[in-house]
């Protein structure tokens, strides 16, 4: 976790690049944010399995009892790789396909995470050690 | 009604109060601070606690996972034993209770179980997390495959069990960091809390204080004001003395002094005090006696006050470290006992000493004089016929003139001596140190002040003084005796003729203390009522008939028995005494006739005689003494007849004219005239014939002679035969035997007095007579009985 803030910063700039160049005018009305609502605790994360592509937050609820964070990893089909401890997803690897993190938090608190999504496979996963192997990861569809 | 406000002063009770209440107070907040901060440090110290247990729990399972792998590879490990710590340890941080020793590492660590949900949840999880940990590790090491059911909701991926183990390993550990982490930061929010609280009790006792503080700084300030306008506004002055001399002065001083307080602190005050009350000032205030000191300092003005101070010594006091002096302007106290004493010691028309005063004087000059033998003189001066000058002029201007004599004599003496007005006009002269000569001297020039002419009431007088002196030789001596022995010189001065000096000597003493004696005897008497009236009676010669009586003074006194009239009356007009003896004389007279008026006991044409002496005369004012003497008892001028002598009535200058008119007034209101002792005299027939006489009284020594010697009977038939041409009555004086009364009546003499009809009688005696008809006949005490009397012969013009 001692890398955080710099995963998020090139998250941000990933999801810049992403929303900015992908040549999809925002459609005004259609565009409208919604609130997709996703609850974590151990360690399971419950959301939707599909989604409409566009602007969402992500209303993350951590309901513990251990704190949690939040990564949106667009996946393709493939599998998401992992560290060399075999129990982690490497996240430099994935740089280019996350879409938003949200830094650990703690129990009993909610975040929201802004993204803007494309058709296709996402992942949701918290990545603290050991939380991805033993169940904290989800598939999400996007439409 | 408004209501009082009274001013409470603040006692050192309540300064102590207060300041013990900001004391208890930061005490209090102090405490409390204080006891946050152990908190703060005791869940500093538990922190570091869980933190190290926690970090522990990530070791026990990373550190378990490697003994299971080392016991697959047939190497030496126990991770039951591991486990069991990890679980151990879990169970001590959640419930309380002691985490395990590692082997080889640390020691076993006590535990308080953990407080907070969200912690302990945690901790539930955690301790799930080491049970499943340790399943799945016993089962793949007893071969078992390890799918036995999780307890913490994972959900671990793929069928790999060292892949299963590893997770768990990671969640717990993970999960153990994450506490440890929230344990920290619910630590740190108490921790923070606890130093806002801290900061929030400092601020309240900091506030709590300065309220406290200013509260008493208020009334301290309230209380220094109060006292300062009572110190300033007072009439006191307030001084305090300290090192280097005076340090405050109240502001009073301006009014008191007329100076700045400036002016008199350090050593100004002092220099402004009087040189004869600095030593005793400066002793006060050095020994801080709580005895009063009385004080004068110099106004701005130049003139001395007279301060009262009360003093009180504040040097132990820290807060004054000082003598207090209160001190009272008294000059206006002063001044009135300086002016009492003055009153007390001090003749009020001179200025000059008084008896008291110049008794004091002598008596301490004759101390003086018996301790270092030094001469000493008194004088004693006596105005030559100052009463004539008050009697005739008034007494405003013999007032006058007394202050003027007082002045002149005042210019004559030297400061040291002491000069006195003894009363009337009397003064007195205490020279210390003089000798005879000296005294004899300042005699002189006494008498000679007096020379030049004094204006009174638009006149010149010219007055002479007799002066005593006595001259003290030196060592003791009796004040007493040395003013009666002036007194003694200064009657002796004026027997000699007035005006003069007399020296005493002891043969003086002789010569007239006695009468000197007699004088002060005489005024006693007069007071206690020794004075009385005989009456003597007077016959008609023809008849026998009583016709009046002369009234006779008589003196008993007790301590001479009877005193005849020649010894004493003439002492009475050299004192003036004879003014009230005089007075008394006809008042007396005056009474008794008419009670025998009254009492019908008084034939017709009855006359009581009255002697009046030169020196009554001269003095002036007879007639009103007899005006007095007769309203007060009701007598009509008639019965009364006033007997003066030849010299009185042809007395020349002033005062004789005045005599003279006074007895022509008294004559035309109905008073009979008689002259005494005629015959012995010089009176001019003219004068005689001027006067309005009625009755001329024969003397005595011819009478004597009348029967035998062929001269006084010459002389007594002129007399009489002078009488009866001017138309008036002889009376013959002192007949002693028939011859004489025989003679007499031959000679055609009216009226008779003397032994042989009757001696000088009190009262009830001629009461009886008058009640009798007459005194007894003539000649019958006397052994050698005369023929009787036979008729009388009318008086004349009576």
């Amino acid at each position: 976790m001692r890398d955080a803030p710099i995963l998020t910063g090139i998250a941000t700039v990933a999801v810049a690049l992403v929303t900015g160049c992908g040549g999809e005018p925002p459609r005004s009305g259609a565009d409208h944010e919604r609130v997709v609502r996703v609850a974590e605790r151990d360690f399971h994360i419950s959301a939707p399995s599909t989604v409409d592509a566009g602007k969402v937050r992500l209303r993350v609820a951590n309901k513990g009892p251990d704190d949690h964070e939040f990564v949106v990893v667009r996946t393709g089909s493939g599998r998401l790789p992992l560290r060399r401890d075999g129990l982690t997803v490497d996240e430099d690897r994935v740089e280019k396909a996350t879409v938003g993190i949200i830094e650990p938090a703690q129990p009993g608190t909610t975040h929201d995470l802004q993204v803007r999504l494309r058709p296709g496979t996402y992942a949701l996963l918290c990545n603290m050690s050991g939380h991805y192997h033993g169940g904290m990861s989800r598939r999400l569809v996007v439409r | 009604m408004p209501r009082r406000r009274s001013f409470k002063p603040l006692d050192s009770s309540q300064g102590r109060f207060t300041v013990a209440a900001i004391l208890c107070t930061f005490a209090l907040f102090s405490a409390l601070s204080v006891g946050l901060s152990v908190r703060a440090t005791e869940g500093s110290h538990h922190r570091a606690t869980v933190v190290q247990v926690a970090a522990r729990q990530r070791t026990l399972a990373e550190r378990y996972v490697q003994e299971v792998l080392l016991v697959r590879q047939g190497q030496r490990a126990d991770p039951a034993y591991t486990g069991g710590v990890l679980r151990d340890s879990v169970v001590a941080l959640l419930h309380g209770g002691t985490a395990p020793a590692v082997n080889g590492d640390d020691d076993a660590t006590r535990l308080a179980p953990f407080k907070g949900a969200r912690v302990r949840a945690q901790l539930e999880q955690e301790r799930r997390l080491a049970a499943d940990l340790t399943a799945t590790g016993a089962a793949i090491l007893a071969g078992r495959p390890a799918r036995g059911r999780l307890t913490a909701h994972e959900h671990v991926r793929g069928g790999d069990p060292m892949l299963r183990l590893r997770t768990l390993a990671a969640l717990t550990s993970n999960v153990s960091l994450n506490t440890a982490r929230s344990m920290a930061a619910g630590a740190d929010k108490g921790i923070s809390d606890l130093i806002t609280m801290q900061v929030a009790l400092g601020l309240a006792g900091l506030l709590a204080s300065l309220g406290l503080a200013w509260a008493l700084i208020a009334a301290t300030r309230r209380q220094t004001a109060h006292f300062r306008s009572l110190v300033t506004s007072s009439t006191d002055l307030v001084l305090v003395f300290g090192e280097g001399g005076v340090r405050y002065v109240s502001a009073s001083v301006t009014e008191m002094l007329g100076r700045t307080d400036h002016e008199l602190l350090g050593e100004g005050l002092v220099e402004q005090v009087h040189g004869d009350d600095r030593v005793a000032l400066e002793t006060t205030v050095a020994q801080g006696t709580s005895d009063g000191v009385v004080f004068r300092m110099c106004d701005r003005f130049g003139e001395w006050r007279h301060l009262e101070a009360r003093v009180t010594d504040l040097r132990g006091d820290r807060q004054v470290q000082g003598v207090v002096l209160n001190a009272r302007d008294i000059s206006e106290r002063v001044r009135l006992e300086e002016q009492l004493t003055v009153q007390a010691f001090h003749d009020g028309l001179t200025g000059l000493a008084n008896r008291a005063l110049f008794r004091d004087r002598l008596n301490q000059a004759l101390a003086r004089s018996a301790r270092s033998p030094a001469p000493l003189a008194v004088l004693l001066v006596d105005l030559d016929g100052f009463k004539q000058v008050n009697d005739s002029l008034g007494h405003d201007a013999g007032d006058h003139l007394l202050l003027e004599v007082g002045r002149r004599f005042d210019g004559v003496v030297r400061p040291n001596d002491t000069l006195a007005r003894l009363g009337g006009d009397e003064f007195a002269l205490l020279l210390d140190g003089a000798d005879g000569p000296r005294a004899t001297a300042v005699a002189d020039r006494l008498l000679e002040c007096l020379l030049e002419p004094i204006e009174v009431a638009d006149r010149e007088l010219t007055l002479s003084a007799s002066v005593g002196v006595v001259v003290h030789p030196g060592g003791a001596g009796d004040s007493e005796v040395l003013v009666r022995h002036a007194d003694v010189a200064m009657y002796a001065a004026k027997a000699a003729g007035r005006a003069r000096w007399e020296v005493f000597h002891n043969e003086m003493d002789r010569e007239f203390g006695e009468d000197l004696g007699l004088a002060q005897e005489l005024r006693v008497g007069l007071q206690r009522g020794e004075f009385s009236l005989h009456y003597q009676p007077e016959v008609a010669i023809d008849s026998s008939a009583l016709v009046g009586v002369e009234a006779l003074l008589r003196w008993q006194s007790p301590s001479r028995g009877n005193v005849p009239p020649d010894q004493f009356i003439p002492v009475a007009e050299d004192t003036g005494l004879i003014m009230p003896i005089g007075e008394f004389v006809l008042r007396e007279a005056c009474e008794q006739t008419a009670q025998w008026r009254r009492a019908g006991l008084l034939p017709d044409s009855f006359v009581t005689w009255v002697n009046l002496s030169g020196k009554q005369l001269s003095v002036g004012g007879v007639p009103t003494t007899v005006h007095a003497a007769l309203e007060a008892s009701g007598l009509p001028p008639e019965f009364l007849g006033l007997e003066v002598t030849e010299t009185a009535i042809v007395e020349g200058g002033a005062a004789g004219e005045r005599a003279r008119s006074e007895l022509q007034e008294l004559h035309s209101e109905g008073v009979s005239l008689a002259i005494d002792d005629f015959g012995t005299g010089f009176s001019s027939l003219g004068q005689l014939r001027r006067f309005p006489v009625d009755v001329i009284k024969v003397d005595r020594s011819f009478i004597h002679g009348v029967e035998h010697d062929p001269k006084d009977s010459a002389i007594a038939a002129n007399l009489v035969s002078l009488a009866h041409a001017l138309n008036l009555v002889a009376v013959a004086e002192g007949i002693e035997s028939d011859g004489q009364l025989t003679s007499l009546r031959s000679l055609g003499c009216d009226l008779a007095q003397g032994f042989l009809f009757a001696r000088p009688a009190p009262a009830d005696v001629v009461t009886q007579m008058l009640a009798d008809g007459g005194p007894p006949v003539p000649g019958a005490p006397p052994a050698t009985a005369p023929g009787r009397p036979h008729t009388i012969t009318a008086l004349p013009g009576a």
